[in-house]
C-alpha cells in the first residue's frame, strides 16, 4: 500500500500511509482508538477504498475495491466482530462461506473438510454444534479457518486477542507464528504491547498518520512504541486547568468491588471537587463501568454509593435526587429522546405527575437552555434537530442545573467539534470547582491530561493507578497497552503475558 | 477524534435494536406506529381519509363485478345509518367496543408495545364479569350494585389476561406479540368452557350462561343504545388529556421514542410496558362485559365475534390518538351497520365489508409508507 489516505466527511482518517505485509512475517498494526487501523484494513480487504494512494497484492494493483476479487487474490480479513452464523455449526459455516456447486454436500463431506482443515493447522473447533454454542475462542479460530479454507496467503486479524483470555491469546500468537512459517503474511492490528512483541515487524498509526513505519520490533522498547501510540505533544483541543487540586476533599462517590462483565471487582473514591479522569483503550470495560455506575444495568456484585447513601439499579429518579448526575456515552442511546421537544428533554428524571400546559413548559425551559447555551429555534424545537455540540449542552443542562454532587461524564466530548468540545469540558470544570465530584471516562489522553486531578488507567477491566500531576504520558501510555497489567501478573507469580 | 469514533458508538451493554438483523417483527411494526403518529396534516388526515376512500372504490369495483351498481349500494349504506330511526343508535352501539378497545391499542402502540390481545382480553372480562353476576346469591342485590361489580371484575379479568404478556414480557423476554396472539385463544377457550361447563345455564338447552338481566346496562339517554357509549365517549378526553398532561402519558411516549432514555433518565421502560398492557387489557375487558350486559341477554358460545382484532385497525387508522379512534370506530361501526340493511336489499356477500376494511388498513399503511418517504426526500 502506497500513500493510502482516506477521510469520512472533514475528519482524515488515514494521511499517506504505506504500509507493506511480506510473506512469512507477522506484521503487527498498532494504534490507539481512531488512528486508523481499522480503516486500512478494511481498504486492503477491499470493504473500503482509498481517497488517494495505491494498493499492490502480489503485484497487481486493485483498481476496483470490492471484497470479491480481493478475496480470490488470497487476501482474507478476520473482523472484530464474529462474521459466522450462528444458528450454523462449523462445517455449515465453511459451506456456507464458499459452496462447491450448486448441491450442499452431505454432511459427512462437510464434517471431512472441518477436520482436514484442524488437523492440517491444528486449529481446533468442534463440529456439529452451532456457532453460538462454541466459545469465543473457538469461534475466532473457527473465522480463521474458514480463511485459511479460501486459502488466504494474506491473513489480516483485526484485534484478535481482544476478546480471549491470556492462555487463548497466547495460542492464537502461536498459531499465527506456524502460518507465517508456512509463507503466509499476517497482519495483526493491536493496542497491547506484549502482543507487538511475537511479531517481526511493527507500524504505529497515530491519527491516521505512521508514527512508526514498517521498522523490526527488536529495535523498540516498549515505552518507544507506547509514546508513538500516543504521542507525545499535547495539542489538545481543550483548555487545560490552570489550577490543579493537590488534596481531594471528602469521599464522595464511593465505588466498592463492582463487577460486571469485563470489570472485575473494581474499587474507585472520588472526592468531592476532584475530577478523576479513566483513560485507556475502548472495550477494556468502560461500557459496562458506565452501566453499573450510572444504574443502566445492576452490577452482578459490588456497591456504587454517593455520601454514604447507596445507589440502586434502575431507578433513575432516584439517581437524580441522590444527586448523581450522568452523561451518557451515546447521547441519543441513553441521554435524548430525539422526536420530542427540548423542554421534554429536560423535564427527563424529574417529570411532574401532572405536567403544566405546553406554553408553560416551554417558558419554563428557556432560561435554562439560554443558560447552557443551548442553540435553537427554541424551547418547541425537536431534539433531532440540534447539533451534536448543542445536543450535548441540552444534557448539561438536564443533568447539571441542579448542582449535583458528582457527576458521571462518558465521553462527554465524543463527536464534538472542538469549539463545542471545549465548551463541555469547561462546564465539567466549573461544576468541579464548585465541589461535584467528577469521574470522566476519556478516550482521548490529552484531553484527560488537560483536566484531571487524577488518572486511572483502565484495563481488561481492572484499574491501574493512580498517576497524579504532572502527568507521565509515557507511563500512562505503557499502562493503557497492557504493560502495567503484564507487570502486575509478573510480579504475583502468574503467568507471564505472551512473550 | 477521528471519524472512525464518531460514527461507530462505544459497544454498548444493551443491545442497540438496530443491530439485529434481519429486522424482527417488532422494527416493522414500529415503523408502521411511528409512521401513524408522525407530524402534520398529511399523516394525521390525508393518509386515513384517502385510504378510506381509495378503499370504497376497490370495494366498488368488486360491487361491480357481482352486477350491482356501487353507487347504490354506497347510498343504501348512507340511508342505513342517518335515515334509518335506529342506525345512529346501532352504530353508536357497535362502536363503543371499538373505541374502548381501540383506546387501549392507541395507548400501547404509543409506547410500542405491539398488543394484539383485545379479543382474549374481551372474552376474559366477558366470562369473569358474567359469572360474577350471574353468581348464586347476588340476585337481590340492586342493579347499580350489580352493574358496577360485574363491570369491575371485568375489568380486572382483562388487565390480569393483558399483565401477564407483560409479565412474560418483562421476566423472559416473551415477544408480546406471540404472547397477546396466543392468550386470546386461550380466553376464547376459556369461554367455551365456561358456558359448556363453568358458568352454564343448567336450564338451558343451549350452552350458554344464565340471563344476566339483573346487570343489563340502561339505554344511553333513551336511545336504542346502552349507556356503554357514554363510557366510549368519557374515555376519549381522559386518554386525551393523560397523553398531554399526565406523567404517564409522557412516559409512554418516551418509551415508545426511546425506551433507552426513558430507562435511564427517568423510569423503568418495562414497568410502562406492564402499564399500558394492564390499562389495554382492563379496557378491553370492560368492553367485553359492556357488549354482553347491553346487548345480549346471556353469554353464549357465539361472543367472539372479533371486537379485539378490528380495533387493531381502528386504533391504526384513527393515528393511535383518542380523537382518532372515536372517528376511526365510528366510521366502522357506520360502515357495518350501513351495509347489513344494504346487503338485505342488494343480496350482497357479507364478506364485502371485512374485505373493505382490510383494503383500507392496506391503504393506511401503504400510504404511511409512501409519506414517510416523500417527507424525507424533502
Amino acid at each position: 500500500m502506497r500513500s493510502v489516505s482516506r477521510r469520512f466527511g472533514e475528519t482524515v482518517a488515514l494521511d499517506g500511509v504505506d504500509f507493506e505485509a511480506r510473506p512469512g512475517e507477522i506484521h503487527a498494526l498498532l494504534g490507539a482508538n481512531g488512528a486508523g487501523k481499522t480503516t486500512l484494513m478494511r481498504i486492503l480487504a477491499g470493504l473500503d477504498s482509498p481517497d488517494a494512494g495505491t494498493v499492490e497484492v502480489f503485484g497487481q494493483r486493485i483498481e476496483h475495491f470490492e471484497p470479491g476479487p480481493i478475496r480470490a487474490l488470497g487476501v482474507a480479513l478476520v473482523q472484530q466482530h464474529f462474521t459466522l452464523v450462528p444458528t450454523l455449526t462449523a462445517s455449515e459455516n465453511l459451506v456456507l462461506a464458499r459452496p462447491e456447486g450448486a448441491l450442499l454436500p452431505p454432511g459427512r463431506t462437510a464434517g471431512a473438510r472441518v477436520r482436514r482443515l484442524v488437523e492440517q493447522f491444528g486449529l481446533e473447533v468442534r463440529d456439529g454444534v452451532p456457532a453460538s454454542q462454541l466459545s469465543v475462542g473457538e469461534r475466532q479460530r473457527l473465522e480463521i479457518l474458514r480463511a485459511l479454507d479460501a486459502d488466504a496467503k494474506i491473513l489480516l486479524l483485526d484485534e484478535p486477542t481482544a476478546v480471549l483470555t491470556d492462555v487463548e491469546a497466547e495460542r492464537l500468537l502461536g498459531v499465527a507464528r506456524a502460518l507465517a512459517d508456512q509463507g503466509r503474511a499476517l497482519v495483526v492490528i493491536t493496542h497491547r504491547l506484549a502482543e507487538v512483541e511475537a511479531c517481526d515487524r511493527v507500524t504505529v498509526l497515530r491519527e491516521g498518520i505512521e508514527a512508526i513505519s514498517d521498522g523490526a520490533v527488536g529495535g523498540y522498547t516498549r515505552a518507544d512504541l507506547a509514546s508513538a501510540m500516543i504521542g507525545t505533544d499535547t495539542s489538545g483541543t481543550i483548555t487545560a486547568r490552570t489550577t490543579r487540586r493537590t488534596e481531594a476533599g471528602p469521599v464522595c462517590l464511593r465505588v466498592r468491588d463492582v463487577s460486571l462483565g469485563r470489570v472485575s471487582s473494581l474499587s474507585l473514591d472520588i472526592g468531592e471537587g476532584e475530577i478523576v479522569g479513566i483513560a485507556g483503550v475502548d472495550g477494556n470495560g468502560q461500557s459496562e463501568l458506565e452501566a453499573a455506575l450510572s444504574g443502566r444495568s445492576a452490577a452482578e456484585s459490588g456497591e456504587v454509593s454517593i455520601s454514604g447513601e447507596s445507589i440502586a439499579a434502575g431507578d433513575p429518579r432516584s439517581r437524580r435526587a441522590q444527586g448523581l448526575a450522568y452523561i451518557p456515552s451515546d447521547r441519543y442511546s441513553w441521554g435524548l429522546i430525539g422526536p420530542m421537544d427540548l423542554s421534554d428533554n429536560l423535564e427527563l428524571g424529574r417529570v411532574l405527575p401532572i405536567r403544566p400546559n405546553r406554553p408553560a413548559r416551554h417558558k419554563a425551559a428557556r432560561p435554562s437552555l439560554d443558560h447552557w447555551d443551548v442553540r435553537t429555534a427554541g424551547p418547541h424545537a425537536k431534539t433531532s434537530s440540534l447539533s451534536g455540540g448543542n445536543a450535548q449542552k441540552l444534557v448539561l443542562a438536564r443533568e447539571l442545573d441542579e448542582h449535583p454532587s458528582a457527576v458521571l461524564a462518558c465521553y462527554p466530548t465524543r463527536g464534538l467539534d472542538p469549539e463545542a468540545a471545549d465548551t463541555v469540558a469547561t462546564r465539567l470544570v466549573a461544576a468541579a470547582e464548585a465541589g461535584c465530584a467528577v469521574l470522566w471516562i476519556g478516550a482521548e489522553l490529552d484531553e484527560l491530561l488537560a483536566v484531571s486531578d487524577r488518572i486511572e488507567v483502565l484495563y481488561d477491566g481492572t484499574l491501574f493507578g493512580p498517576y497524579l500531576p504532572p502527568f507521565d504520558r509515557a507511563a500512562i501510555g505503557l499502562a493503557m497497552a497492557g504493560d502495567a497489567a503484564d507487570r502486575a501478573r509478573t510480579a504475583t507469580g502468574g503467568e507471564p503475558g505472551p512473550p | 477524534m477521528t471519524d472512525s469514533d464518531t460514527r461507530q458508538p462505544a459497544p454498548s451493554v444493551t443491545p442497540s435494536p438496530k443491530s439485529t438483523w434481519p429486522p424482527k417483527l417488532d422494527g416493522w411494526l414500529d415503523a408502521v406506529a411511528r409512521r401513524a403518529t408522525a407530524e402534520g396534516i398529511l399523516s394525521s388526515i390525508l393518509v386515513p381519509l384517502v385510504s378510506a376512500l381509495a378503499a370504497l372504490v376497490v370495494g366498488g369495483v368488486l360491487i361491480a363485478i357481482d352486477g350491482v351498481n356501487p353507487l347504490s349500494v354506497y347510498g343504501a349504506i348512507l340511508q342505513g345509518v342517518f335515515t334509518k330511526s335506529r342506525g345512529f343508535s346501532y352504530t353508536a352501539t357497535v362502536a363503543t367496543p371499538l373505541v374502548l378497545i381501540g383506546v387501549g391499542y392507541a395507548l400501547a402502540y404509543r409506547a410500542r408495545v405491539f398488543t394484539i390481545g383485545g379479543e382474549g382480553q374481551y372474552l376474559v372480562g366477558a366470562v369473569a364479569g358474567t359469572a360474577v353476576v350471574t353468581a348464586g346469591g347476588v340476585g337481590d342485590l340492586p342493579r347499580v350494585v350489580l352493574i358496577v361489580v360485574g363491570l369491575g371484575a371485568a375489568i380486572v379479568a382483562g388487565a390480569l389476561w393483558g399483565g401477564l404478556a407483560g409479565v412474560l414480557a418483562n421476566r423472559f423476554g416473551a415477544s408480546i406479540v406471540i404472547s397477546t396472539l396466543m392468550l386470546s385463544f386461550i380466553g376464547d377457550s376459556l369461554l367455551q368452557w365456561a358456558v359448556r361447563d363453568g358458568i352454564r345455564d343448567p336450564d338451558s338447552y343451549n350452552a350458554n350462561s344464565r340471563p344476566i338481566s339483573a346487570a343489563a346496562l340502561p339505554s344511553f339517554f333513551g336511545q336504542k343504545t346502552h349507556l356503554g357509549f357514554l363510557f366510549a365517549l368519557v374515555l376519549v378526553p381522559i386518554a386525551w388529556w393523560l397523553i398531554r398532561r399526565h406523567r404517564w402519558g409522557f412516559r409512554i411516549d418516551a418509551r415508545g421514542h426511546n425506551p433507552g432514555t426513558l430507562n435511564a433518565n427517568e423510569f423503568s421502560s418495562a414497568r410502562v410496558t406492564l402499564s399500558v398492557l394492564v390499562v389495554a387489557g382492563g379496557l378491553a375487558g370492560l368492553a367485553g362485559m359492556v357488549e354482553t350486559t347491553g346487548v345480549n341477554v346471556r353469554l353464549g358460545q357465539e361472543a367472539s365475534v372479533g371486537y379485539g382484532w378490528d380495533a387493531i385497525i381502528v386504533a391504526l387508522i384513527g393515528r393511535l390518538h383518542p380523537l382518532g379512534v372515536l372517528v376511526a370506530g365510528l366510521g366502522m361501526a357506520g360502515l357495518t351497520i350501513g351495509f347489513e340493511s344494504a346487503q338485505r336489499q342488494f343480496e350482497l356477500p357479507s364478506s364485502l365489508v371485512s374485505l373493505i376494511t382490510a383494503f383500507v388498513i392496506i391503504f393506511v399503511v401503504w400510504g404511511d409508507a409512501i409519506a414517510a418517504r416523500w417527507k424525507e426526500s424533502r
